[in-house]
């Protein structure tokens, strides 16, 4: 029967359910608030007798105030340690006892903790997580909850940036891209600043920050919206909200660059160069059309291997052995718009650069065909439909628009808004961010001086 | 020969499924399938329901039926990996698979990567080092046309010269930048000082690479893939009858069988090199790695040391290298254990990154925490946590169509029947701390393990 109804891809999202258990209602999600200000967010999927509890909480990197650099990130460890009536390290404990597999993440814009456990679970994740909203525990104690998990954060910082050229490079642009803004800083904090971090710095994150109206639950799996409407009463309703909910986020525009620049980074881990050019893009959040229309002019320009750059590039002028473009659209405010690419041996960056940019003056001067464009926008639209098979993969999506302030409708129409995006708006999204008039930063990735 | 013109949306699908000879969709609803009716076996799960059946075409399936989310996911595995490229010619079986999705047929590549497109589906196949496979994921009211494009690639994979030279450009980067890489430097550090002459050791090599043409890759992909000892596993939302004539017509021009040297099996020996091997590269923190023989899944030491090893290093905080080298000492953001039974390779091993200067207070660590096992064993306490982690966690590993997908390839691999969902945890919950205890004085002797660091470490004696 689907196949009759079936006539585009588009309509597979919502006839698929109603064809095929045409007695269960479709899994929409739905959302409600507590009377502390706690969202709460249901998202239904009944394969499996399995969820995913999620608490958002409205802060991140982007909160911290000067000189604090990382205290998100690590308060989020922190979270782990200890509470009034959980003795040290035992919350993972009980969690991995129950089955559960549980972890977080802290972003510029928010912070997440998850557990994923059996749906009888899911009662005792609440009344963990609702534990450690309010009776948190940080001492002074150099083996305590806080001064220790700084080496590990330390330790953390190695592995993912100092360990690695290329992360390294990236942090140099981005903060040369951010200047000034609040996400100027990575978010892991920077190496003196972490180490500086007091218990007592710890405590004034919690107090200002962690509260149920600065919070956003987030439930997919085999459950109700009543199920969790019942549990979510018993253990997250009781908490009385401060009353002092975090003042304005310290979201703000993204200023265009001042200035175009060069960085390059040489170490002798690099064995091959690469080349990037970051432009001030757009975000979902601050232009919605453009975002969209930039997400599917990039995929056209940049987007795989049927993309015009890589067609280019790669396969008739053999100058590069990769070439992409993407945007970061889906933070709060303005990320940049990337190129970026791997020259084959003899080429030098410069090269690629002025072939690059060459094809993509001429890219923008023909303008994209109306097939490229409809195959960009099929293709991000039905990301949606796969997306569905991830059960914390739909939770994080959910809980990372909604912290960012979006709603339900806005998060579930971008399939529909995706597909009406014109092979005009998207060539003028892309011709607007890439414009000869705009500053960018070129990044240079190269071996140590001699090595090559 | 397959012809293919693509268009989109279902008038594609219509077309395709003509041509090649299966019923068009309708059919299957208002009349007889034109096929005769399949005999499935439905092998009905606590964890998940397998259809099991064998296609007109002889091909044998296991299918999940999902029909909640309108897709479809089908894999294909074969026994020959890169274990089975011929001497000199490593990186043969890389060539093979990357050429699967880049041209067939009448498409070049850039047509077989659009037609991809406009069916919004994926198709790649992979070439590990004992097993190749392929897997396709597709939206189910596309699945006759994208089961048609798989079925041109299975059919005639056209090795273009193009895509095999950018195939060749690509592994040449590759040569470059594994030569900084702390994983790939830790791996070959411990291929030469474990097991130098076995196939398992051997590499993609600039001179291998350069032996390598479009017409090699060609023969090599009738070796990799053929019907004899192909297994097949699909999930999403499809029945077995509409699925069979799908599959067969994928695979209907492989070669009935194929010449597979079989691998003898890596003997690592009982007592390692006291002193670490150090690879140097220039980075703050070193990568240190440890490895030492384990057992396969028919040694009755299997299930004890599983879950033996969630307490040793598997169990994320749970386990006591964590608490020990990251919670009491800081030593590091994470490390970690696991066994691997495969019955060609072994091993116990494990590792993690730490600065510099901690590497020998990171490998003592380690080495402290495996004599600890040794000397006082794990606690009733210990083992009941483990017991309750492994069992009460194992329906997260079900929740979606790839996590099954990957699950049932997995048993079917390892030969372990369709019932082991449902044998699983009652095998875990037999272990006891007598056995627990056994597998630790045999296998987690500090003497058994080879470690190898790559960085700039400081306090070790190197090898």
């Amino acid at each position: 029967m689907k196949r009759i109804l079936v006539a585009a891809g588009l309509l597979a999202f919502a006839v698929a359910g109603a064809s095929a258990e045409p007695a269960t209602a479709p899994n929409t999600p739905s959302s409600f608030t507590l009377d502390n200000g706690m969202q709460v967010v249901v998202v239904p999927d009944h394969r499996a007798p399995v969820v995913t509890h999620m608490v958002w909480y409205k802060v991140g990197a982007a909160d911290e105030a000067p000189g604090k650099s990382g205290i998100a990130h690590l308060f989020e460890h922190v979270m782990f340690k200890q509470t009034k009536n959980i003795g040290p390290e035992e919350f993972t404990s009980i969690v991995q006892r129950s089955g559960g597999q549980l972890n977080a993440f802290t972003s510029w814009d928010y912070t997440a903790y998850f557990e994923r456990v059996h749906k009888d679970q899911l009662g005792k994740m609440m009344e963990l997580e609702a534990e450690r909203m309010v009776n948190l525990i940080i001492n002074d104690d150099p083996k305590g909850p806080f001064i220790a998990e700084r080496d590990v954060v330390k330790e953390e910082r190695r592995q993912r940036i100092e360990n690695s050229p290329g992360a390294l490079l990236q942090e140099m642009v981005l903060n040369e891209f951010w200047k000034g803004h609040p996400y100027e800083i990575t978010v892991i904090g920077l190496m003196d600043e972490v180490a500086a971090l007091s218990p007592q710095d710890g405590l004034d994150f919690y107090k200002e920050y962690y509260s149920p109206e600065n919070a956003i639950l987030v439930v997919a799996g085999d459950v109700t919206e009543e199920d969790v409407r019942v549990l979510a009463e018993e253990h997250y309703g009781p908490i009385e909200p401060t009353g002092q909910a975090h003042s304005a986020r310290k979201w703000q525009p993204v200023a265009p660059l001042a200035e175009t620049k060069l960085i390059t980074h040489s170490d002798p881990k690099v064995r091959q160069p690469v080349w990037s050019r970051y432009y001030l893009g757009t975000s979902f959040k601050r232009d919605p059309e453009t975002a969209l229309a930039l997400e599917v002019g990039l995929e056209v320009l940049g987007g795989g291997m049927t993309s015009r750059l890589y067609q280019s590039l790669v396969e008739q002028q053999k100058l590069a052995i990769n070439i992409a473009t993407f945007a970061w659209t889906t933070l709060h405010d303005e990320g940049p718009a990337v190129i970026y690419g791997t020259p084959v041996s003899g080429v030098s960056l410069e090269d690629l650069d002025a072939a690059v940019m060459a094809e993509i003056e001429k890219i923008l001067a023909d303008g994209f065909t109306e097939a490229e464009v409809v195959r960009a926008r099929n293709k991000l639209a039905a990301t949606a439909i796969y997306q569905q098979d991830s059960q914390s993969s739909m939770a994080n999506h959910y809980g990372a628009n909604l912290a960012l302030g979006f709603t339900l409708e806005e998060i579930a129409a971008y399939p529909d808004e995706v597909r009406q995006v014109t092979p005009e708006q998207a060539l003028a999204a892309v011709r607007a961010v890439f414009g000869a008039d705009k500053n960018y930063i070129t990044s240079h990735l190269l071996p140590a001086e001699g090595d090559l | 020969m397959l012809k293919l013109r693509l268009f989109s949306g279902a008038a594609a699908a219509l077309l395709i499924t003509a041509c090649v000879g299966t019923p068009a969709p309708q059919a299957s609803l208002d009349a007889a399938p034109a096929t005769p009716a399949l005999a499935v076996d439905v092998y009905d799960g606590d964890f998940v329901d397998i259809q099991q059946f064998t296609t007109p075409g002889g091909v044998s399936v296991w299918l999940v039926t999902e029909p909640s989310i309108p897709i479809v996911s089908v894999q294909m595995a074969w026994r020959g990996g890169s274990v089975a490229d011929p001497d000199g010619l490593e990186g043969l079986g890389q060539a093979v698979v990357y050429g699967m999705n880049e041209g067939a047929g009448d498409l070049d590549s850039l047509a077989f990567q659009t037609a991809m497109e406009e069916l919004n589906m994926s198709f790649g196949c992979s070439n590990g080092t004992e097993w190749t496979s392929c897997s396709a994921t597709m939206l189910s009211e596309n699945a006759p046309a994208s089961m048609a494009l798989v079925a041109s690639a299975l059919t005639a994979p056209r090795y273009d010269e193009g895509p095999f030279q950018r195939f060749l450009r690509e592994q040449e980067v590759g040569l470059k930048t594994r030569e900084t890489s702390a994983g790939y430097l830790a791996w070959r550090a411990q291929s030469q000082a474990l097991y130098p002459d076995h196939p398992f050791a051997r590499e993609v090599t600039p001179e291998s690479l350069a032996a390598l043409t479009p017409e090699l890759a060609r023969s090599h992909m009738r070796a990799l893939m053929r019907k004899d000892g192909l297994l097949v596993t699909a999930v999403g939302n499809i029945t077995p009858e509409d699925l069979a004539p799908l599959i067969d017509t994928a695979v209907a021009a492989l070669p009935e069988t194929s010449e597979i040297p079989a691998v003898a099996p890596v003997t690592l020996p009982d007592m390692a090199a006291a002193d670490p091997v150090i690879v140097p590269l220039p980075q703050p923190q070193s990568l240190v790695r440890f490895i030492g023989p384990a057992m396969d899944r028919a040694n009755p030491d299997y299930f004890p040391a599983y879950v033996l090893n969630y307490t040793f290093g598997g169990g994320g905080f749970e386990s006591r290298l964590v608490k020990t080298l990251r919670v009491d000492k800081g030593l590091t953001y994470g490390v970690s254990s696991s066994i691997d039974p495969n019955p060609s390779f072994t091993v116990w091993s494990g590792g993690g990154q730490t600065k510099n200067e901690s590497a020998g207070d990171f490998i003592t660590g380690i080495r402290d925490e495996m004599q600890k096992f040794i000397d006082g064993g794990v606690t009733e306490a210990e083992l009941s946590d483990a017991k309750a982690y492994l069992i009460g966690s194992y329906p997260l590993g079900f929740d979606s169509n790839a996590k099954i997908a990957s699950n049932i390839m997995s048993v079917r691999q390892d030969d372990l029947g369709v019932d082991y969902f449902d044998r699983r945890n009652a095998l875990i919950e037999a272990v006891t701390l007598e056995d627990v205890n056994r597998a630790a004085a045999t296998y987690l002797a500090p003497g058994r393990y080879s470690f190898f660091v790559v960085g700039e470490p400081q306090g070790l004696t190197a090898e």
